[in-house]
């Protein structure tokens, strides 16, 4: 039938536009700022032809931050829309159920048993940041299994017992912290609100195998999801193994909120907006949802970087606070409507 | 010769059990319809033999070999099940919805074969729906969206199909164009259906062989004239029925009735 050919096209073309657009806010991105670099020598230092200044600027400081923007902004969006499928709850989103916060949890509680905040991280403790903060994301993600999923499973059961989770998740860290420094303490707030300072091309190379590694495995299990999505008895009905494809989607979601996590703190609300804008774009389907949450994700991220780096300019607001302040409307609007 | 059967079934929720040493035939190349009053545990079989429930003890059989230890994807591709009032998301097309009747035969990332294709056309065209083919579920009406459904469930190019209360919400002309379709695909293409009931005179009017159930017990099986009586009602549903014959179709069919707690003398209501 011609009517499909041409929504798969369409869908294509909407992923097509939004890598565009994704690679238009990047050359932006690197090209404003304190320092000020020019579009035709952003271009040109990218050739390999700039001056020494800017190359450090660029390749060293911008780069890649913008880098890590990309990969968590679609880490988490990917992670929110598996969540939103597998629990079939529009408002689920790694931030809001405190997977994040269970990362976020044990990524503080080692850093700072290993050597404390203020010292940079060596190379190998980078790489351990995204194992620490699956540990804590996945028991963030038992909890909630344990105490909302086990006994059937609504929207905003869901939703409450995440807050909760959430919540439980920050006092503890609250309490941790007032045994902190002030220096530490300020340092372990700022990461928790969601921030992509200081990142090195190591951060990048510590998240980046796992987003590029379980992106591709969501959009391979796409039509399960898809099945998952009619309910339980239905995709029973159809020959899916429910239990055991949810687990393995929810590990796939865990995994990659807990990645983001560890080296860009905890961004709320973004994996639950990316999925839903790209829902309006391309449709229910997973096989061309997943790739558009993530571009979107990436896209939001970008644009919240840019916002957060220029706006109270040369001061900075943490790209989560960004998110949060543009996210948690829509939230409250999504919330009202499910009533 | 039976389809699908069930041995010694014992289910139940906690420590309640709804049905216990429930032994059921589902003779192939019929229609079954089970009927049997509210909580009687009629939905929990049904559910059962598709393997949404686990039961306690016993087993179900599929052509011979045990449900429960079977791979479930090679169950899809002999049984469909539709639930009761399952729920799409919204967005997804008629189209979409009855490809994902091809699961069971997919692999990889699941793209829809040439004969994939052929065969989600097909479903569309005997269930006649084609014409929405490309709208959204969400605005179809309840027949219309029921009907998708089913053609979801030929889809899956099952030989059983196992239905609990397909008729549910709809209005009268949309129910009997849901149950005639289902008539007729047992019919013409020989499929194996077994569905739960409300209406009794449905139930009667379209079934080969028929299970009235209470209590989680079998009360009656067996041919429409051996179960649609005034007895097995009486004794199934606490009722004093009086029962007629459809001069349309031959089959027995309740014309009315009372509780027994007040019944009255049946002289006084024939005319």
């Amino acid at each position: 039938m011609d009517w499909i050919q041409k929504r798969n096209r369409k869908s294509l073309l909407t992923i097509g536009l939004l890598a565009l657009l994704i690679i238009i806010s990047l050359l932006v991105s690197l090209h404003t700022g304190v320092i000020k670099i020019g579009p035709l020598d952003v271009v040109r230092t990218m050739l390999g032809v700039g001056t020494d200044r800017q190359e450090l600027v660029l390749f060293d400081f911008r780069l890649p931050r913008l880098v890590i923007a990309i990969l968590v902004g679609a880490g988490l969006a990917v992670s929110g829309a598996i969540l939103q499928g597998v629990s079939q709850n529009g408002l689920a989103d790694p931030g809001i159920l405190g997977i994040n916060a269970g990362a976020g949890f044990a990524v503080v509680l080692y850093i700072y048993f290993s050597q404390g905040l203020n010292s940079s991280l060596g190379t190998l403790s980078i790489f351990i940041l995204p194992f620490m903060a699956m540990i804590g994301a996945t028991t963030a993600a038992f909890l909630i299994y344990v105490l909302a999923w086990k006994k059937g499973v609504t929207p905003i059961r869901l939703i409450l017992v995440g807050i909760g989770v959430n919540a439980a998740f920050g006092a503890v860290l609250i309490i941790f912290q007032l045994k902190m420094n002030p220096r530490d303490f300020m340092q372990a707030t700022i990461w928790l609100s969601g921030s992509i300072w200081g990142t090195n091309w190591k951060y990048v190379l510590a998240t980046l195998p796992w987003i590029v590694l379980l992106i591709p495995f969501a959009i391979y299990k796409a039509r399960f999801l898809n099945i998952l999505n009619l309910g339980d008895r239905m995709a029973t009905g159809l020959g899916t193994k429910v239990e055991w494809e949810r687990r393995v989607l929810l590990l796939v979601a865990v995994g990659l909120a807990g990645a983001s996590v560890a080296v860009a703190g905890s961004i709320a609300f973004l994996g639950l907006v990316a999925p839903h804008l790209a829902r309006r774009l391309v449709g229910p389907k997973h096989e061309m949802l997943i790739p558009a949450s993530a571009l979107i994700g990436s896209l939001l991220l970008l644009i919240a970087d840019m916002i957060g780096r220029n706006l109270l300019a040369p001061s900075e607001i943490p790209v989560g606070i960004v998110v949060s302040a543009l996210g948690a409307p829509y939230f409250i609007y999504l919330l009202m409507r499910t009533n | 010769m039976s389809s699908i059967s069930t041995k010694e079934l014992k289910i139940g929720y906690g420590d309640v059990t709804v049905v216990d040493d429930l032994n059921l035939h589902l003779p192939k190349g019929k229609v079954t319809t089970i009927i049997g009053p509210n909580g009687c545990g009629k939905s929990t079989v049904l559910q059962t033999m598709s393997r949404l429930i686990q039961p306690k003890k016993g087993s179900v059989y599929l052509d011979g070999k045990a449900i429960h230890k079977a791979s479930t994807k090679e169950i899809a591709k002999k049984m469909a099940v539709l639930p009761q009032t399952p729920d799409a998301p919204t967005g997804l097309t008629v189209y979409e919805l009855v490809s994902y009747g091809r699961f069971p035969h997919q692999r990889g990332f699941g793209r829809l074969t040439e004969e994939d294709r052929d065969i989600v056309e097909w479903a569309l065209e005997v269930t006649a729906v084609q014409e929405f083919a490309d709208r959204s579920i969400d605005a179809l009406s309840g027949g219309q969206r029921q009907k998708v459904w089913i053609a979801m469930a030929l889809a899956q190019e099952t030989e059983l199909l196992l239905l609990d209360e397909p008729t549910t919400y709809l209005d009268l002309a949309h129910q009997l164009e849901v149950l005639q379709l289902l008539d007729r695909l047992n019919r013409e293409e020989n499929r194996t259906i077994a569905m739960v009931l409300h209406d009794l005179n449905h139930a009667a009017r379209f079934a080969d062989f028929m299970v009235a159930i209470k209590d989680g017990q079998v009360v009656k099986e067996g041919d429409v004239e051996r179960v649609m009586t005034e007895d097995v009602l009486k004794e199934v549903f606490q009722i004093d029925a009086q029962l007629a014959r459809d001069p349309r179709t031959g089959r027995p069919a309740l014309l009315t009735y009372d509780l027994l707690s007040n019944s009255r003398e049946k002289t006084e209501v024939l005319v």
